[in-house]
C-alpha cells in the first residue's frame, strides 16, 4: 500500500496537474473534505464519486445541494496597465441524488443529476481580448442511473449510464465597425446531448483501509442545430447569412481516479483522492456553420489539451453525533499547454483548500455547508492563434449548501 | 432574530466575495531617463492624424502622438494639445466615407462635404491654388502638416504653400516667413517624435512618378543633420521613425494590372495586355506592355480603359495600345519603384545613423509595415493586414491609417521609447479603435 502511495506522489510532480473547466463540486461532505470522496463511503454523492461504493452505503439517501460558483479572473494584457476583470456572475453547479435498496440487500440502485463541467465567464464587451471572446457560458448536465452490487463483505461493484444534456452561450466581438465605429457581434447559443458511462469499484482492505477505482467515460456532447447569431453593419449583412446554425462537437473528458480512505479512530476520517483527466482528447474546438460565405467560414482553434492530474487530501471530524468539521485541500495542475490558454478558460495550476460542516438537525435528516478558496496561479500567456498576449490570475470562491434525507 | 443573524452574516460574506478581486501586480510606470514633461510631435499627415483622404477631427482625436501623448500622462507627460478642428468644423478639409459595394463587390466612396473648415482657396502665382483653413491659435504639441517634406523645414515662404501649415502661423498667407522648424522650435520641450521624411518619396511616388521628385539624397541627409542637431541642442530626447516602403501601402496593391485586364478580356477577349508610359532611364519614357510588377495608384478611373483617344493614327482604344498608353500620373513602374526604393533605403539609413550618433529611439516603421504586408498581424484576436479596406490598418484613402492603424503605430512608438530609455510608458487597448467604417 504505501508503496503505491510513494509511487503516485513521486509520479505526480513529474505530470501536470489539470482542471480545464471541470468542476469537481458533488456533494457538500465531500467537498469540505478537498473533493475526496472516491476511497470512502459517506453519502448518496457516490453515485458521483464512486458507484462502486454504493452498494455499501448504511442506508437510503435523498438528497441535493448547489455550490453557487464566484469565478473571478483578471487580464492585464502585456505592457499595459490595464486590469481587465470578468463582471460578477454567479455560476449555479448543482447535485442531486437518490439511492434505494432494501435493507441488508446485497444491491442498491441510484440515480445522480450533477454538473461536472461547466464555464461562465463574462469579460465584457469593452475588454482589450473581446475579439478572442466576451462571454461563454458552458453547461453540462449529467443524469446518471445507477447499479451497485456488493460481490462480497469487503468488495463491491457498480456502473451507470450518463446522459449529458448540454448548452454553450458563446458571443464575442467582430472586428468590423459600423458608421458610428461600434463593432459587430456574433453570438453562438445552443444546446445539445451525450451519452457516458461511470464504474467503479471499491475495497476494504484487512489494514481497515478503503480504497476505491472509478472511471467517468468521456461524453462527446454534440449540440447541432445551435442558433448562431451576428450583428455586422447592414452593407455586410449578406456575408453573415441570417437566420443561421451551428453545430460543435466537445468531447466532455474521461476521468479516473482512485482514492483511499484512512480511519485513525472513530472520530476521524482521512481521506486522500488522485484524479487522473483526459485532457488529451480536447484538441480543437470547432463550429460549423450550416451557411458559409467567403467571409464567415468554419471554425477550427487547436487546443490541444494535455491529459492532467490532480491531488487531492482531506479529513473529517466528528465533534459529536450531530456535529462533523470537515477541512481539506488540493493541487491541481493545468491541462491547458503554454501558448493555448485562452479566456474561455484562463487555466493555471491551481491550489484550493476547503472547510465543510456537517450537523444531524433532525432524525433522518443532514445539512451540510461547504465552502472552498481556490487559487489560480498567474499565468502569462501569448496566445498562438489569437496573439492575446498578458497575464491571468484567477480565484474561485464557493460556498455550498445541502440536505440529505437518509433512512 | 438569531436566524435574522445568521443571514446577515452570509449576505455580507457573500458581498465580501463580491467585492475581492484579484489583481495582477505591474511595475509602477516610469519615465526611465527622460523628461516626459512636454512631448512634442513632429511630422506630415500621418502625424495629424490624417485618414480617408482628409484631415479632420475625428481623425486627429486618434493620431498616434495623442495616443502617446496620453499614455505618457501616466509617466510624468504634461497636457498632450493638438490643433483640432473645431466640432461645428468637424469635417476640416472633408474626406471620404464608405457608403456602399457596387454588385461586383467594389466599395463606394463619396466625399463628405459638410461642416468644413475651409477659409477660402488663394492663388500662388507659379504655383498654384492653396486651400485655407480656419485658423488655430492655442498651443500645440502635434506638429503633424499633412503634406509637408523633410524639404521644407527650413523654406521660409512654406508658410503660404501649405494651407495646414498656415492654419497653425500667426499671420496670414502670403505674408508668412516663419519656417517649420523655427514655428517648432519656439517652445521648449522635453522629448520629441519625428516622422519627417515620408513625404520626400511618397509624394513622387503617389504622382505615378509624374507629378513631383524626390529629395535628392544628399539634401536629405544634410537636412535631417539640420533637423535632429536642433532638436536635441539643449540635450532633449526623442523618438523618431523610418520612412515605410511605398510599395506596402494598399494605394499601390489594390488595382493591379492583372485584374484591370481580366476586366478588360471579359468584354474583349482579344486584348493581349495594357500599355503604360514606362521609365527608361533618366527622364526619357517609353510606351510597354504593362507587367505585374508596374503598379497602379488607387485613383486609377478604371472606366477610361478602352475609350476613344485621338491619335494620328486615328482614334484608338485608351491603354489598349502603344500609342495610347496609360496616362504616367496613374501608374508607379517598374524602374520607377525601384528608383523609389532605393532612395527610400538611403533616406533610411541617414535616420537610423543620425539616430543612432545622437543616441535616440527608432520606430522602424519600414519593417514594420514591410512585415505586415508580407505576414500579416494578429493582434488581440484580430487579423489585421495590408489589404485595402478588409485589411482594417489603412482607411479609405489606401495611404493613410484607420485608428486601429494609429493604435498600432503607437504602440511600436512606445515600445521603441520604452526600449531606449529603460521607461515603462503603458501601452494602449488596440480593440478599442476600429478599422474602417462600414455602412
Amino acid at each position: 500500500m504505501r508503496k503505491i502511495l510513494l509511487l503516485v506522489l513521486t509520479a505526480a510532480p513529474l505530470l501536470a496537474f489539470s482542471q480545464g473547466f471541470q468542476v469537481n463540486l458533488g456533494g457538500q461532505k465531500q467537498i469540505g473534505m478537498g473533493h475526496t470522496g472516491t476511497g470512502i463511503v459517506q453519502d448518496g454523492a457516490s453515485v458521483f464519486f464512486n458507484p462502486g461504493a454504493v452498494a455499501m452505503l448504511p442506508e437510503n439517501y435523498i438528497q441535493g445541494g448547489i455550490s453557487p460558483l464566484l469565478f473571478k479572473s483578471v487580464f492585464n494584457p502585456a505592457g499595459t496597465s490595464i486590469q481587465d476583470h470578468t463582471s460578477n456572475k454567479v455560476a449555479t453547479p448543482f447535485h442531486a441524488y437518490a439511492v434505494w435498496g432494501p435493507k441488508s440487500s446485497f444491491w442498491k440502485l441510484g440515480l445522480g443529476v450533477y454538473t461536472p463541467f461547466g464555464g461562465l465567464t463574462d469579460w465584457g464587451n469593452t475588454w482589450q481580448g473581446k475579439y478572442v471572446l466576451e462571454s461563454l457560458d458552458l453547461k453540462a448536465i449529467y443524469i446518471q442511473p445507477t447499479l451497485s452490487i456488493k460481490l462480497a463483505d469487503w468488495m463491491s461493484i457498480g456502473g451507470g449510464f450518463v446522459y449529458n444534456h448540454g448548452s454553450v452561450d458563446l458571443t464575442r466581438a467582430i472586428p468590423l465597425a459600423n458608421s458610428s465605429g461600434d463593432a459587430g457581434q456574433a453570438r453562438l447559443k445552443g444546446s445539445g446531448k451525450g451519452y457516458g458511462w461511470n464504474a467503479g469499484v471499491y475495497f476494504k482492505t484487512e489494514a481497515g483501509i478503503t480504497i476505491g477505482i472509478t472511471h467517468r467515460s468521456q461524453v462527446n456532447t454534440t449540440i447541432s442545430g445551435g442558433n448562431a447569431f451576428f450583428t455586422v453593419p447592414a452593407s455586410l449583412q449578406s456575408s453573415f447569412p441570417q437566420p443561421n446554425t451551428f453545430s460543435s462537437t466537445i468531447p466532455l473528458p474521461a476521468t479516473n481516479s482512485i482514492g483511499f480512505g484512512f480511519y485513525p479512530d472513530s472520530k476521524w476520517i482521512l481521506a486522500m483522492d488522485v484524479n487522473l483527466v483526459n485532457w488529451d482528447s480536447y484538441k480543437t474546438l470547432s463550429f460549423d456553420y450550416k451557411n458559409n460565405t467567403a467571409v464567415l467560414q468554419d471554425t477550427h482553434s487547436a487546443r490541444n489539451y494535455q491529459q492532467a492530474f490532480s491531488l487531492r487530501g482531506g479529513a473529517q471530524y466528528k465533534a459529536t453525533d450531530k456535529l462533523a468539521l470537515r477541512f481539506g485541500g488540493g493541487y491541481g495542475g493545468t491541462a491547458v499547454l503554454d501558448g493555448y490558454v485562452t479566456p474561455e478558460v484562463p487555466d493555471a495550476n491551481r491550489v484550493y483548500g476547503t472547510l465543510g460542516l456537517g450537523y444531524t438537525v433532525a432524525k433522518h435528516l443532514d445539512i451540510d455547508i461547504s465552502f472552498e478558496y481556490e487559487h489560480l496561479m498567474q499565468r502569462t500567456q501569448t496566445n498562438i492563434e489569437s496573439q492575446l498576449s498578458g497575464t491571468f490570475k484567477t480565484d474561485v470562491y464557493i460556498p455550498g449548501i445541502s440536505l440529505a434525507y437518509h433512512w | 432574530m438569531k436566524t435574522f443573524k445568521l443571514h446577515i452574516y452570509i449576505v455580507a460574506g457573500l458581498l465580501l466575495l463580491g467585492a475581492c478581486k484579484p489583481e495582477v501586480h505591474t511595475p509602477k510606470p516610469s519615465s526611465g531617463t527622460v523628461d516626459f514633461s512636454r512631448f512634442i510631435s513632429l511630422g506630415n499627415s500621418l502625424t495629424a492624424g490624417y485618414a480617408d483622404g482628409g484631415l479632420y477631427l475625428a481623425g486627429q482625436q486618434v493620431s498616434y502622438p495623442s495616443i502617446i501623448g496620453k499614455q505618457m500622462q501616466s509617466v510624468g507627460g504634461g497636457a498632450f494639445t493638438q490643433p483640432l478642428f473645431s466640432t461645428a468644423q468637424a469635417n476640416g478639409s472633408g474626406y471620404l466615407s464608405l457608403t456602399g459595394f457596387n454588385a461586383d463587390g467594389t466599395p463606394v466612396t463619396t466625399p463628405v462635404t459638410t461642416n468644413l473648415a475651409i477659409r477660402g482657396v488663394l492663388p500662388v502665382p507659379g504655383f498654384g491654388n492653396v486651400t485655407l483653413y480656419t485658423k488655430y491659435t492655442g498651443d500645440i504639441n502635434n506638429y503633424g502638416v499633412p503634406g509637408i517634406k523633410l524639404m521644407h523645414i527650413t523654406y521660409a515662404p512654406y508658410g503660404n504653400l501649405n494651407g495646414y501649415f498656415e492654419r497653425l502661423l500667426p499671420g496670414n498667407a502670403p505674408t508668412n516667413s516663419t519656417t517649420y522648424l523655427d514655428f517648432v522650435m519656439s517652445k521648449p520641450f522635453t522629448f520629441f517624435s519625428n516622422w519627417l521624411g515620408n513625404n520626400d518619396a511618397l509624394s513622387y511616388a503617389t504622382s505615378g512618378g509624374a507629378g513631383d521628385v524626390l529629395t535628392d539624397k544628399n539634401t536629405f541627409a544634410a537636412l535631417y543633420n539640420v533637423l535632429i542637431n536642433t532638436l536635441t541642442a539643449k540635450g532633449q530626447k526623442g523618438v523618431v521613425a523610418t520612412v515605410p516602403d511605398v510599395t506596402s501601402i494598399p494605394y499601390f496593391n489594390t488595382i493591379t494590372v492583372s485584374a484591370i485586364l481580366a476586366g478588360v478580356q471579359k468584354a474583349n477577349p482579344n486584348a493581349k495586355a495594357l500599355y503604360i508610359n514606362a521609365l527608361v532611364s533618366g527622364s526619357t519614357y517609353a510606351p510597354r506592355a504593362a507587367t505585374p510588377n508596374d503598379l497602379i495608384v488607387l485613383t486609377f478611373p478604371a472606366s477610361k480603359i478602352g475609350q476613344p483617344v485621338a491619335t494620328p493614327v486615328g482614334n484608338l482604344p485608351y491603354g489598349l495600345t502603344p500609342y495610347t498608353p496609360i496616362d504616367n500620373q496613374y501608374v508607379l513602374d517598374e524602374k520607377e519603384v525601384a528608383l523609389t526604393e532605393d532612395y527610400v533605403t538611403s533616406y533610411n539609413t541617414t535616420i537610423k545613423s543620425i539616430a543612432a550618433a545622437k543616441g535616440l529611439a527608432v520606430f522602424d516603421a519600414y519593417t514594420f509595415l514591410q512585415n505586415v504586408k508580407l505576414n500579416g498581424l494578429v493582434i488581440n484576436g484580430v487579423s489585421v493586414n495590408s489589404n485595402y479596406i478588409s485589411g482594417g490598418l489603412f482607411s479609405l484613402d489606401g495611404v493613410h491609417l484607420t485608428p486601429r492603424g494609429y493604435a498600432i503605430v503607437a504602440n511600436e512608438f512606445i515600445k521603441a521609447i520604452n526600449d531606449k530609455y529603460n521607461s515603462s510608458i503603458p501601452q494602449v487597448n488596440i480593440s478599442d479603435y476600429n478599422g474602417v467604417k462600414f455602412p
